[in-house]
């Protein structure tokens, strides 16, 4: 490789990159079928090389950054003969995935006969078959309970689709439309992005390109390595807990070690707690992933996110844990818990080291679906509550975020219109409005959550699940400030006692009238409150974000 | 009779008269931002000097000023609006601070989150319900009421946003609340919902209805006082102001609905440019107006701008309809920098005006791009601004060094790498634009206007695979003259809820004649010529979130299988843009559209003759890098003449715009005197 580019060109090559990401964003964004990718975004695209490192990638969803090149090696581990018109697909998070609903697709670019890159894009299906709708499954205690297992396979050959495995995994799923169409919009990304790809490597040359990318990582790497050796030497260490796994077992406790020294970091996990029955394990990708997350969060936003980012980072962890699961575990769960919590175990461990650029908790993912009939229409509806979003953790730069979600969505994921919601679904938002008091307290205050009063103005029962974690531990506080409040949510049924929903709940029954009072956790708050100036708690308590007053209205 | 367009930009007002001949007079004077009235005065003596009258005769003779204005757009950057309250429904009252839940810059954890426009203790909630149908569930109690109104008087809001939940389908408890504001505090601005958006969606209505009620005053203040002005120097004609939907309105009309003049200044370029697809005969351009500190982009596609509900302005959400323009904080003042991976940027930190680029002389120590193109002998450091502001070439050159020593690069090569980097960002927003839009930029002809277009529009073009570049003699004024086509125009819109899953025929046209009925007696009151009504809906897939909007125009009306006609065209536009539908599937039918328009005839064809001989002469040659340093010569605009060609490398230079010709691509002078530039 040559070491020399002129900068210039070094610097054409990352922008034209970092703009085809973005392209295929707004591709996916725009034709995906499915609510959960138009609307909630959850898809993420990267341009990969065959050595598996990840040259450029899109800012949507951290938590897929770090996994696309392990899932990158798994493909070009299984496929020694790519050709030109290949497409490749995988979810398995024991072949390079990090959950079954996460589908990955590669397009291969070549230069003449020459394979360079791979354009990838990874979204989250609505559904990936299983025994429950929607892939998460509180009670399964074996991958084969969570979905459809799809190790790297060829999806097209030389340009054709092969039709066959499309029915076959069409048919694993409830809603195949959806998944066709969602499938389409992937494709139509990954096609998007392997045009211009192309296109780049006929007006500069492979050879070139191939420079410029060296150049460009190797830039990145001392960018990152600049930033990391102004922060203090040392072993640190740092304890997030799961609350539990649904399945008797509390407080799973995820430690991180870390060793900085110079510009090096090390991430070492081995001593997290052993792996779970149920869906809160983590896979490999997935831990991987969340450890770049929880570095990407500590150095500068600028920084593009690539391979070159992560080359100062070195990962030990120990398979058998909650963090890496061994084979035919459940996982389904991991890219929000126990990501979140692996995420919050590093940054607490790093704020003796870094101490301006370790924020507080953010929140973790409390998800609630119901299933029921519709009075109005006597049809059968769905809903998944992507309300009530949690708050964010305060930092050195200020208070945090309210109403803005969780350590893995970082305020990428939108709720939709309640007007649409109970014009669409036999529901009332009797409240929704910010959870006063909620963000913990601190020298910056966490950010708020949120107190929605559903109810459900159905005629006959309905059925409930709900999967996620932090109603027992709070969004951490960080260097003196306070936890912010846990998630709490509880069933207000008529002749019934009202009742604490676990995070972790399938089937629960749900009469009509009945209100789920949900009050989502507030972030952490940074910097001890004895810091925090009275000009700011006055703000706070004209505003009422402070006062813990009327719970229940209306 | 003249009618004049009057363009308030950031550093500069433009003006153009035109008269019963046609023939088309500009004048440019600097802008006064306290007071955009005062340059619109100073502007107008200009004009009528340059037209041989008076002011006052100019003005008597004026039977329509069309003015385009950014004392909104400013306002709400600025963050100088009124103070506004919020009168909602009980239990949703941060609606607009939780933001749907989004956040921009997934990466950056450390930034405290904005400002909202109305802070919590503005923001009342009041007892009151309707449900999803339009019912009352809770009526309006009074007292929570009152309490509201209390708070409003004791916390001093001079501008009240009323909006409560599904009001689009009920106005019932807004009517009831404002009239009861409306008693109790008379001097405070009120902006109901139902009023300003009544569709679905409470976010994008409240926040639409607060960024109306926050630019109301200043507004309506503003264009008072200018009409009061103009009449005073002896207008007879009306004044109308340019929306951000490209149609114009009167006085009243713009300020009851101000937020819908946030982009009321790129909306008469826009205009300018439908105008120009027209009288050229190129139905798909691309309109690229590149000034000093942003660019606007926007796409004429068959002839027709499109519009848009996707507003967003200084992080606020103005879901009112207006026109598809995409703003780049990227210009002539872009600042270029080398980051820590030393890596070359360009933007998004611009010099502004002040102090602007190096080359000003006015302190300005960065390197922007218009430094680098005084370097690369695009722009003649004697000659900018007709030699009334020469420019400090060795500032530039200082500048620019400095980017080539943090880079290891020489002078030209660090400004050649800053021209290539601006240009990069340019092309990337032309292509994300046609992308959202589903069509393909190779087709599409850039219309180059604004100070800084033409010495970019080459190469952009080129990075975009786009073969022709048309350059208008009236570029650097192209807004104000996009004015005076301009139609008047009244937007109704509202939600539909059906009984039943699917619309039906007698469904949609007893909403249509509703919304054409009211549109059209709002417009007549104000207009006496022609009218026209346009047509559409907003729809959607049974399960997606997004609507896309559809036009409904030449439908046959009555026929009996009309709503099968309206999903047809759902379909097709759907596949249109996102390259696939789904027929067979739930159509949703949401929101219906109506525009009634009046036509105001045009009267600008300056056509002339062509030239007897094919080429032309330069003024002179100078030294300038095309690949590697040329002596290039170098066109005044004035003197080139229909019929008129030559073939790069060259410049062509106007007073107030320089336009750049790379080797081998050819220019032909049309018939309106215009630059028609077909790359190699």
């Amino acid at each position: 490789m040559s070491a020399k580019i002129d900068p210039i060109t070094r610097s054409v090559v990352q922008h034209r990159l970092s703009s085809i990401v973005k392209e295929m964003g707004e591709a996916m964004l725009r034709t995906s079928y499915s609510q959960i990718l138009n609307s909630s975004r959850d898809f993420s695209l990267g341009v990969c090389d065959t050595r598996a490192r990840l040259i450029a990638q899109a800012d949507h969803l951290p938590v897929h950054v770090g996994a696309l090149p392990w899932a990158t090696i798994a493909v070009e581990a299984r496929f020694k003969d790519v050709q030109p018109g290949d497409v490749f697909l995988l979810n398995d998070p024991y072949h390079g995935g990090s959950h079954l609903p996460d589908l990955t697709v590669f397009v291969p670019v070549f230069d003449g006969d020459q394979r360079l890159l791979w354009t990838i894009v990874r979204a989250h299906q609505s559904d990936i078959g299983g025994a429950t709708h929607g892939a998460y499954n509180p009670g399964a205690t074996e991958i084969w309970q969570e979905g459809i297992r799809i190790p790297p396979i060829r999806l097209s050959e030389a340009g054709r689709p092969r039709e066959d495995i499309l029915e076959m995994l069409a048919l694993n799923v409830r809603n195949p439309r959806e998944f066709r169409g969602d499938l389409a919009a992937m494709l139509g990304a990954a096609h998007l992005g392997e045009r211009r790809v192309a296109k780049l490597f006929s007006e500069f040359g492979a050879p070139v390109v191939e420079a410029a990318i060296e150049a460009i990582l190797d830039a990145t790497e001392q960018q990152t390595r600049a930033v990391v050796s102004t922060w203090k030497d040392g072993v640190f260490h740092g304890e997030a807990f799961l609350d539990d796994d649904g399945h008797g077992r509390t407080d799973i406790r995820i430690a991180a070690k870390v060793t900085k020294k110079g510009s090096d970091i090390e991430v070492d996990l081995s001593e997290s707690d052993p792996q779970s029955t149920s869906f809160v394990n983590s896979s490999h990708a997935n831990m991987q992933a969340a450890v770049a997350m929880a570095f990407a969060y500590l150095i500068d936003a600028e920084i593009p996110k690539n391979t070159g980012a992560l080359r100062p980072l070195k990962v030990i962890a120990k398979q058998g844990t909650i963090v890496w699961a061994d084979p035919g575990r459940p996982v389904t769960m991991c890219t929000s818990h126990p990501s979140n919590e692996i995420v919050e175990a590093i940054i607490k461990a790093m704020s003796a080291s870094c101490p301006e650029r370790a924020m507080a908790g953010w929140s973790r993912r409390f998800r609630i679906a119901i299933q029921g009939e519709d009075p109005r229409t006597g049809k059968q509806f769905i809903w998944h509550m992507f309300h009530a979003r949690p708050g964010g953790g305060a930092s050195s730069g200020g208070d945090g975020y309210s109403s803005i979600g969780e350590w893995h969505s970082v305020g990428g994921l939108k709720f939709g219109s309640l007007e649409v919601a109970e014009a669409r679904f036999p529901l009332h938002f009797r409240q929704h409005e910010f959870r006063e008091g909620s963000g913990g307290d601190g020298q910056f205050r966490g950010g708020l959550g949120v107190a929605l009063d559903l109810v459900l103005e159905t005629a006959k029962p309905s059925r409930g699940n709900t999967a996620g974690d932090g109603a027992r531990h709070g969004p951490c506080g960080m260097l003196g400030g306070e936890d912010g409040q846990p998630h709490h949510y509880r069933l207000l049924s008529e002749g019934r006692e009202p009742r604490v929903l676990r995070t972790k709940e399938v089937g629960i029954e749900l009469q009509p009238g009945d209100c789920l009072e949900i009050r989502s956790s507030g972030g952490g708050g940074w910097g001890p409150p004895s810091k925090r100036s009275a000009e700011a708690r006055r703000r706070d308590a004209e505003q009422g974000f402070t006062s813990v007053s009327t719970e229940r209205r209306g | 009779m003249y009618t004049i367009g009057v363009d308030v930009g950031g550093t500069y007002t433009d003006l153009v008269a035109t008269d019963a001949s046609g023939r088309t007079t500009f004048a440019k004077s600097p802008s006064t931002p306290a007071d955009q009235s005062i340059g619109v005065m100073t502007g107008l003596d200009e004009l009528a000097r340059r037209l041989n009258v008076s002011r006052a005769e100019m003005l008597a003779a004026t039977d329509r000023l069309v003015h385009g204005t950014t004392v909104a757009t400013n306002a709400l950057l600025e963050r100088k609006g009124a103070r506004v309250a919020l009168l909602t429904t009980e239990g949703h009252r941060d609606v607009i601070e939780m933001r749907e839940g989004l956040k921009p810059d997934r990466y950056d954890l450390r930034s405290p989150p904005p400002e909202p426009l109305v802070p919590r203790e503005l923001r009342f909630g009041v007892r009151e319900r309707l449900k999803a149908n339009g019912e009352v569930l809770i009526p309006l109690d009074e007292r929570s009421l009152d309490e509201a109104i209390a708070g409003i008087r004791k916390l001093g809001a001079t501008s009240v946003a009323v909006c409560f939940l599904h009001s689009y389908l009920n106005p019932v408890h807004e009517l009831a609340a404002v009239e009861r504001l409306a008693k109790a505090l008379p001097d405070v601005s009120v902006s109901r919902s139902s009023d300003v958006l009544p569709q679905i969606k409470e976010y994008e209505r409240v926040s639409t209805t607060i960024v109306n009620a926050y630019v109301e005053p200043i507004v309506r203040r503003y264009l008072t006082n200018l009409e009061r002005r103009l009449k005073e120097a002896g207008l007879k004609g009306s004044l109308f102001v340019i929306l951000s939907h490209g149609g114009m309105a009167p006085v009243e009309e713009a300020s009851r609905l101000a937020a819908g003049t946030v982009l009321s200044g790129p909306a008469g370029g826009m205009s300018g440019g439908r105008r120009c697809a027209e009288l050229l005969g190129i139905p798909d351009l691309v309109p690229f107006d590149m000034g000093g500190t942003s660019t606007d982009i926007s796409l004429i596609s068959d002839g027709q701008a499109s519009l848009s509900a996707d507003g967003l302005l200084a992080g606020q959400r103005i879901a009112l309809r207006s026109l598809d323009i995409a703003s780049i904080a990227a210009g002539g003042g872009s600042i270029a920098h080398v980051d820590s991976s030393r890596t070359l940027r360009v933007g998004p930190e611009s010099a502004g005006s002040i102090p602007g680029p190096a080359c000003y002389g006015n302190g300005g120590q960065a390197a922007t791009v218009t430094d680098a193109n005084v370097v690369l002998g695009y722009l003649d450091a004697a000659a900018f601004m007709g030699g009334q502001r020469p420019l400090d070439r060795a500032a530039s050159e200082a500048a620019v060094d400095r980017i080539g020593a943090a880079m290891e690069l020489s002078r030209v090569e660090a400004a050649a790498g800053i021209y290539r980097m601006i240009n990069l960002n340019m092309a990337d927003g032309i292509r994300l634009m046609t992308l959202r839009r589903g069509v393909d930029p190779r087709k599409f002809a850039l219309l180059s206007f604004g100070g800084a277009a033409g010495l970019h529009a080459a190469e952009v073009a080129r990075e975009l695979e786009i073969k022709r570049i048309i350059v208008p003699t009236v570029a650097s004024v192209l807004s104000a003259w996009g004015m005076l086509t301009s139609d008047l125009r009244y937007e109704m819109s509202r939600t539909h809820y059906g009984k039943g899953p699917r619309i039906t025929a007698g469904e949609v046209r007893e909403l249509f004649a509703e919304l054409e009925e009211a549109a059209a007696g709002r417009l007549r009151s104000w207009f006496k010529g022609p009218l026209s009504i346009e047509r559409s809906a907003e729809m959607r897939y049974g399960e997606q979130i997004f609507e896309i909007d559809v036009s409904l125009d030449g439908l046959d009306w009555n026929a009996a299988d009309l709503v099968d006609q309206i999903e047809q065209r759902f379909h097709r536009k759907h596949e249109e843009l996102y390259t696939y539908a789904s027929p067979g599937q739930e159509v949703v039918f949401v929101n219906a559209r109506v525009a009634a328009v009046g036509a105001v005839a045009p009267n600008d064809q300056n056509t002339k003759p062509a030239a007897s001989a094919g080429a032309c002469t330069p003024r002179g040659t100078r030294q300038a890098f095309f690949g590697g340093w040329r002596e290039v010569p170098v066109y005044a605009l004035e003197t080139l003449q229909p019929g008129h060609s030559l073939t790069g490398p060259a410049i062509i230079e106007a007073e107030t715009t320089t336009v750049l010709v790379d080797t081998g691509d050819h220019v032909s002078v049309n018939a309106l005197g215009w630059l028609d530039i077909v790359l190699r």
